[in-house]
């Protein structure tokens, strides 16, 4: 009966409490992570490579016609492609993606999720228009007035839409988060400096020698022009990596975020072939990719004190 | 019952909304949907994109209603916990040991609107002495229990509002923050926004979800389920100047009383939050009770953050044409 006894109560033992189970509130996160994982990370690559081609290319084709036209036919069409794969992502980091459409039942200025599907939406059509015509002049059919009205008509949403996505990532409740005044400062400059590059990548495919010569000059200065937003981002977020992150740690994302600036710098410098381009890019884009996958990761991350065994 | 049948004595007579001409129009395309009649894909179709966009008008704003909790009666009983997930039929969290204290349901989710918060201040030397009424967990020895029952504040300005990018966050009437369920997408704007924490979005329905201050029994002339359940009258429901002129006379008496670190968080706009529906009356600091010392509303941020953000794209779109015009043959 006494083992009867003992072994009901050993076998209606109450569970341990969760690992990391905190006694009291205080000093624990207030707020919610939202789950923007990885997919939004991707998101704000794409979303930048995008709106920085068709920016990078429409402004040097208004700019200087007769050296980027051919350029910039190609470009638009593979922003489009671009903006596809990023609307796709978009969607599929909704809850309930089938309700996607809902985002344009209001227009409301003081989301800037909001103001960006809007500018997305409308960005999509002029940037649709130049890609067909572009296309359609590849095949014999030249409307080339529609053409350069689409572009210039998708400016001004297309420029909205690069300029949105940091004040969505930073304008909110989340920790570190809510301190990264510049990171759409960083990010629209970093969608400008993508565009370039990729501009370059195109002429060099291309052979458009002038292209080249001016587009290397102009990815070279952006690169270190970005310099300036990237810090100013990392100084925003000096805080929260230092409670998140080890110094070890901190150093190396520091170090491949450097070399991510000084691969391309030093591969322009030294030689403007198409092999030299190709990967001066690929290491910009790494690099884009890893800030932004950082900068993501942010409110997932436990601090260090929370986390066991760092 | 006597109390229920008051309360039905003055029910206002409520109908769905009336709609205007191109509402009703819509409303007509895609009658089959809204009314669940299986008529084949097209109409499910047609009704999945055009029912977000039907309209009714909206009601008359009415007097604004809120919750003020007085913490110094809670006993932690979670009757309000109880009350909230049976009328509004929310699934149960399963049965966890958090390991804190009484609490088992650890936060405010999708399936949890109200929490009720345990603080056991206690020291291990002095564990028999019973804390002096009205002091500070900075002032130890302490031994006291301080319970909470916390739940969406209602922000008169809230971020999650302001958030949302598809309208389905509204101030309702009665200036309550309310999510409709059939609008809401999951994007989790309002998530991220929410400096309390407020909102989950629901791993069911991939819907954002949190405390409604009982719409549907307020628009029936009922108080909300919580309040109702409530035995020590820890939660007060009513309209909100009433409420502010209640919690400030208690706040004096338990002045009086012995009690000067007694306090209304969130009764008044603060210079970087607005003032809330639902606010507390708290004997410590607001950390203690896992709220934000200082709230801060994040709009205040946004348009210094765009000015930064078309800043850094004009700089770099204003290198790119110097470069082309001064390299262009």
């Amino acid at each position: 009966m006494h083992a009867n006894s003992s072994s009901q109560h050993a076998s209606t033992k109450p569970p341990l409490p969760e690992q990391g189970g905190q006694i009291g509130y205080e000093n624990t996160t207030v707020t919610k992570v939202p789950g923007w994982h990885g997919i939004i990370a991707w998101d704000a690559l794409l979303n930048g490579m995008a709106m920085g081609l068709f920016l990078a290319a429409a402004v040097s084709e208004l700019a200087a016609p007769a050296v980027f036209l051919g350029v910039a036919k190609v470009a638009y069409p593979v922003a489009l492609v671009l903006l596809l794969v990023d609307l796709v992502l978009l969607v599929l980091d909704l809850g309930d993606p089938l309700r996607f459409h809902h985002m344009l039942r209001v227009f409301k200025p003081s989301s800037p999720m909001s103001l960006g599907t809007w500018c997305l939406t409308i960005f999509s059509l002029p940037l649709t228009a130049a890609a067909g015509l572009s296309v359609l002049a590849r095949l014999g059919w030249d409307f080339e007035r529609a053409r350069l009205l689409a572009v210039i008509l998708g400016l001004l949403p297309g420029f909205g839409a690069a300029a949105y996505k940091g004040v969505l990532l930073s304008t909110n409740a989340q920790p570190g988060w809510k301190d990264a005044r510049w990171l759409g400062g960083y990010l629209t400059n970093s969608a400008l400096l993508m565009g370039c590059a990729e501009l370059l990548v195109l002429s060099a495919l291309m052979r458009q020698t002038q292209a080249i010569a001016i587009l290397r000059t102009a990815f070279i200065v952006l690169l270190v022009l970005n310099v300036i937003p990237l810090g100013l981002l990392f100084a925003n977020l000096r805080t929260i990596h230092a409670q998140l992150y080890t110094r070890g740690q901190q150093w190396r994302a520091g170090a491949l975020i450097a070399a991510g600036m000084l691969i391309p710098l030093w591969l322009m410098l030294l030689n403007g072939g198409l092999l030299s381009i190709s990967v001066a890019v690929i290491f910009l884009l790494a690099q884009s990719w890893l800030v932004r996958s950082v900068y993501v990761k942010i409110p997932h991350t436990s601090p260090l004190g929370v986390r066991s065994g760092e | 019952m006597a109390s229920r049948e008051h309360e039905l004595s003055s029910l206002p007579q409520t109908s769905d909304p009336p709609r205007g001409r191109l509402s009703q129009l819509l409303g007509r395309l895609i009658s089959p949907y809204l009314h669940g009649e299986p008529r084949g894909p097209v109409p499910e179709v047609l009704g999945r994109l055009i029912y977000p966009f039907v309209r009714g008008e909206a009601p008359k704003p009415q007097q604004a209603t809120g919750f003020y909790t007085d913490t110094t009666v809670c006993i932690g009983c979670k009757a309000c916990e109880v009350a909230c997930k049976q009328w509004n039929q929310l699934p149960s969290d399963g049965f966890n040991w958090s390991g804190n204290s009484y609490d088992n349901t650890n936060e405010l989710s999708a399936t949890t609107w109200r929490h009720v918060k345990f603080i056991e201040q206690f020291s291990e030397q002095t564990s028999n002495v019973l804390a002096p009424m009205g002091t500070m967990s900075d002032e130890s020895p302490l031994n006291r229990w301080l319970m909470m029952s916390d739940h969406c504040k209602h922000c008169l300005a809230a971020p999650c509002h302001q958030a949302c990018p598809t309208g389905a966050i509204i101030q309702n009437e009665f200036e309550n923050v309310y999510i409709q369920a059939d609008i809401c997408n999951g994007c989790s704007s309002c998530i991220a926004a929410c400096p309390f924490g407020v909102i989950t979005r629901s791993e069911m329905g991939g819907h954002s979800h949190k405390c409604t201050l009982c719409y549907d029994r307020q628009r029936d002339g009922l108080e909300p389920a919580c309040a109702k359940a409530c035995p020590t009258q820890s939660i007060h429901f009513g309209p909100v100047d009433e409420l502010r002129e209640h919690a400030r006379n208690r706040v004096e008496q338990l002045h009086q009383r012995g009690v000067p670190q007694a306090y209304l968080y969130g009764d008044v706009p603060s210079e970087t939050y607005s003032e809330m529906h639902s606010f507390y009356l708290l004997v410590d600091r607001p950390s203690v009770y896992g709220l934000p010392d200082a709230p801060f509303n994040p709009w205040l941020h946004m348009m210094g953050d765009y000015v930064r953000s078309v800043a850094g794209g004009l700089a770099a779109i204003a290198v790119l044409l110097v470069v082309v015009f001064f390299l262009k043959p």
